[in-house]
């Protein structure tokens, strides 16, 4: 007979070494092969969006929309902070890597939320963020986490360790009406590509490829063309030094055609284009780049000429899928201006466009021009402020992920009806010209706020069938919300409202299973993983970070 | 196991920084201003409130609202602001943006910053610049006698149904007092709207919504009480009779115009 205290020895010994296998990180570095074939680690979640294909899908199937009813929260981390939680975390071999306002790295246990190692880089107190002192998450190749910041800087810390091994500044964050880098980066092979912010200062965009090992830049697209680059007569007069088109979330890559697909924001000013007449090229649009040498191979632009602040930067979807008799490979994209697209991703041609919300902007689709939007006459703002255009300024989808199930087919979409006024207030010109006003500047012209009841605006959790881009089902929300979804193989949809209500949906038919009333606003979305075993889905609400599970 | 015990020992020795920001400098990136901020405001003319309020437009009421009545930013038509209301306290939030919140330094010249000021000022004291015809101690008999303290609030005393009154007449202009009482339906804070939540087994609750998400509603109904709904038991939550306060267009004229000097001489604490 052993003694109590021997006991708990004994018991402790088991546990650890329980826990000393979910932590030793069975499966080694993370190669750039394993980030090709992220989705055949359903344990792990290796990038932003779970895998090159933007689908934030998972292949777990212990959590199904049979037991989904019996979830719940397996631990916390709080985050102590009072900005919004954006982050969508990394879980590599049992290690929980995410990122918490403003630009702090945490190492948890996946299991049981116990903090491993902490990083913090610490910002200016004055940063030039259009939305909130945010930061949307992480990058990793081998052991070696990449993390960009809102002061421009992209750095590389010690996946073991938390120790930085390199920090690189991308730009000057005060230039302009002022940069940052909030995304979260993107490891494509031997290459860190990380985007930047700021349509609504004024900025000139531009994405960047990093050399991981020492944080070297080894090559910039400019999203403006600049003087003798193809485009670059797209802009009246000078606008094109302050045009935005910023490349502020995060793209996908096809290495079948080895192309990395990344989408750009507004023009700048947002409302008022008076002085940037012209479809304004790059801004709005989807890219297709050589990620080895940042070259353009192709571009769509969704909104030319935008008036209305509705940025193309949502996470490119990349499917497979029949559309009139063939197999095509295409971008699944649901809009900010309102309009699911099917865009062939192999040379960027127009295939269908379809509204997935209200939409009073349009009056369809010049297919000789390459589906270029017929836009109708009186939806521009106005200086008294135009309250007839749907979708509102934040768009009928904005930044939150969308999730593709190659299961159901569906691609799932959290989508905003609302409505707004667009006001056109003048902007002046920003100080580049010689003989221009002092450096000071009109930063950003966000139009009229709302004024309209809270049930004028609305949310939905919709399916879209690609093909067709035909609502399969909905799910309606009380207000537009901030937060993305992720679809599993057990047949679930995950996601989270502006109010904090953390939901699960049968895929199939978009039927509530469950809820969690975590009251801490969603502003980002669900990721799952497998830790000891078992399945765990995790979702920011609030300053906190849930994590859910089965008993 | 020693590896494990000393990751923890370092989780240990780590704290949480929450960053505790200090006033900063009221310069333009790159430019540095070596003025110090006046304690009063130099743009304070009409013709300056009337270019600090396009500016406002452009700038604040994306979050503060057209009328400066708040949403995702602060309501300004308080007259109370936590970061202080003084000029130069007005001036270092505009010019600098808040730390640990959503407002961003707001990038125009000082002269701008100071035009924006003096809109901000005068929405929250519309009603300092008028003066009431009629006799203010009448109308506070007209607004006992009419039992308005029932939903309305002047310091501690009244109910919560309505806006709360204590400063309104520095707040509010007498037309907009004027209205409020012939034609209350005419702008009703959206958090005193009334609406009906009604239940499946029937029963209709009237009230104002104190709060929603997709699994229950809050309000507060006619009699004060706090509710809670669970959206299970809800049959439709209607908003078509908005106003919970009814006319008094059919006061006699000298009445209103006494409860009007009655609210315009309730002008808070300064």
């Amino acid at each position: 007979m052993i003694s109590k205290r021997a006991g708990a020895w004994a018991v402790a010994a088991i546990l650890v070494t329980t826990v000393s296998w979910t932590l030793s990180g069975q499966s080694g570095p993370v190669t750039s092969e394993r980030l090709l074939r992220a989705d055949q680690e359903p344990g792990n979640w290796l990038m932003y969006s779970g895998a090159y294909n933007g689908w934030r899908f998972s292949r777990l199937n212990q959590i199904t929309s049979q037991n989904v009813k019996n979830l719940r929260v397996k631990w916390l981390f709080q985050g102590r902070h009072l900005e919004k939680f954006e982050t969508t975390p990394l879980v590599v071999d049992g290690i929980m890597y995410l990122t918490r306002p403003e630009n702090a790295i945490y190492a948890l246990d996946a299991v049981t939320g116990r903090q491993l190692w902490m990083y913090e880089h610490r910002n200016p107190e004055r940063t030039f963020n259009c939305c909130g002192r945010v930061n949307r998450g992480l990058a990793i190749l081998g052991t070696t986490l990449f993390m960009n910041t809102l002061d421009m800087h992209v750095i590389a810390v010690d996946a073991k360790s938390g120790r930085e091994i390199w920090k690189t500044k991308m730009f000057d964050h005060t230039a302009a009406g002022g940069y940052a880098a909030p995304g979260a980066p993107l490891v494509v092979k031997d290459k860190l590509i990380v985007g930047m912010a700021g349509g609504e200062r004024g900025v000139s965009g531009f994405l960047d490829a990093y050399d991981p090992k020492t944080g070297q830049r080894l090559w910039r697209f400019n999203t403006i063309p600049q003087p003798g680059e193809p485009n670059f007569g797209t802009w009246a007069g000078d606008s094109w030094k302050t045009g935005g088109a910023s490349t502020w979330n995060t793209g996908s890559y096809d290495p079948d055609t080895n192309t990395l697909f990344w989408g750009t924001s507004n023009p700048w000013p947002d409302y008022y284009d008076d002085m940037r007449a012209g479809d304004n090229l790059y801004s709005a649009s989807v890219l297709a780049l050589d990620p080895d040498t940042g070259a353009l191979k192709w571009y769509y632009q969704f909104t030319p000429h935008d008036v209305h602040d509705w940025d193309a930067t949502q996470n490119p979807v990349l499917v497979d899928t029949e559309y009139l008799g063939q197999t095509r490979k295409v971008l699944a994209w649901p809009n900010r201006n309102g309009f699911f697209y099917l865009i062939d991703r192999t040379n960027g041609k127009f295939l269908s466009a379809k509204a997935f919300v209200k939409q009073t902007w349009n009056d369809g689709f010049d297919y000789e021009n390459n589906g270029r939007p017929i836009v109708r006459p009186g939806t521009e703002p106005t200086p008294e402020g135009n309250d007839t255009v749907w979708p509102g300024i934040d768009g009928g989808s904005n930044w939150m992920a969308h999730s593709y199930s190659p299961l159901t087919r569906l691609l799932y979409v959290f989508a905003r009806e609302e409505r707004r006024v667009y006001t056109k207030n003048e902007v002046r010109h920003p100080t580049t010209e010689p003989g221009g006003p002092p450096n000071p500047m009109q930063a950003f012209n966000r139009g009229r706020g709302p004024r309209f009841a809270p049930e004028e605006s609305w949310g939905k959790a919709i399916a879209i069938d690609p093909p067709t881009g035909n609502i399969k089902w909905e799910h309606r929300v009380v207000s537009p919300p901030w937060g993305g979804l992720m679809s599993t193989a057990g047949n679930v949809v995950f996601g989270g409202t502006l109010e904090g209500v953390i939901f699960a949906l049968d895929a199939t038919t978009g039927e509530r299973l469950w809820t969690f009333a975590s009251n801490g606003a969603v502003y980002g979305s669900a990721i799952s993983y497998l830790a000891d075993g078992k399945q765990f889905v995790s979702i920011p609400a609030g300053d906190i970070l849930v994590t859910f599970g089965l008993d | 196991m020693r590896r494990i015990l000393s990751l923890c020992c370092c989780a240990g020795a780590l704290t949480i920084a929450v960053s505790a920001q200090a006033p900063q400098n009221p310069s333009l990136a790159g430019v540095e201003l070596s003025a110090p901020i006046p304690d009063t405001n130099p743009f304070s003319s009409d013709a300056d409130i009337q270019a600090g309020e396009a500016l406002f437009q452009t700038h604040c009421s994306y979050c503060h609202g057209s009328f400066g009545e708040g949403g995702r930013g602060a309501d300004l038509t308080s007259g109370i602001y936590r970061r202080g209301g003084r000029d130069p306290e007005l001036y270092a939030s505009i010019r600098n943006g808040i730390p640990g919140s959503e407002m961003a330094p707001v990038r125009v010249t000082d002269d701008e910053v100071w035009k924006m000021v003096a809109f901000v000022k005068r929405l929250g004291s519309q009603g300092l610049l008028e003066k009431a015809p009629g006799d203010s101690e009448a109308g506070r008999l007209v607004y006992q006698k009419r039992g308005c303290a029932t939903c309305h609030s002047i310091g501690r005393e009244g109910g919560s149904l309505g806006p709360d009154l204590t400063d309104i007449g520095r707040r509010r202009g007498l037309k907009f007092l004027t209205e409020s009482l012939v034609t209350p339906e005419s702008d009703i804070p959206i958090r005193y709207r009334g609406l009906q939540v009604v239940l499946k087994s029937g029963q209709t609750v009237t009230g104002i919504r104190l709060n929603r998400d997709d699994l229950s509603i809050q309000l507060r109904d006619t009699r004060d009480n706090l509710r809670s709904f669970l959206m299970d038991n809800v049959r439709e939550v209607r908003y078509d009779k908005p106003s919970l306060m009814p006319s008094y267009s059919a006061m006699d004229r000298k009445d209103l115009d006494d409860v009007v000097a009655y609210l315009n001489s309730l002008k808070g604490e300064q």
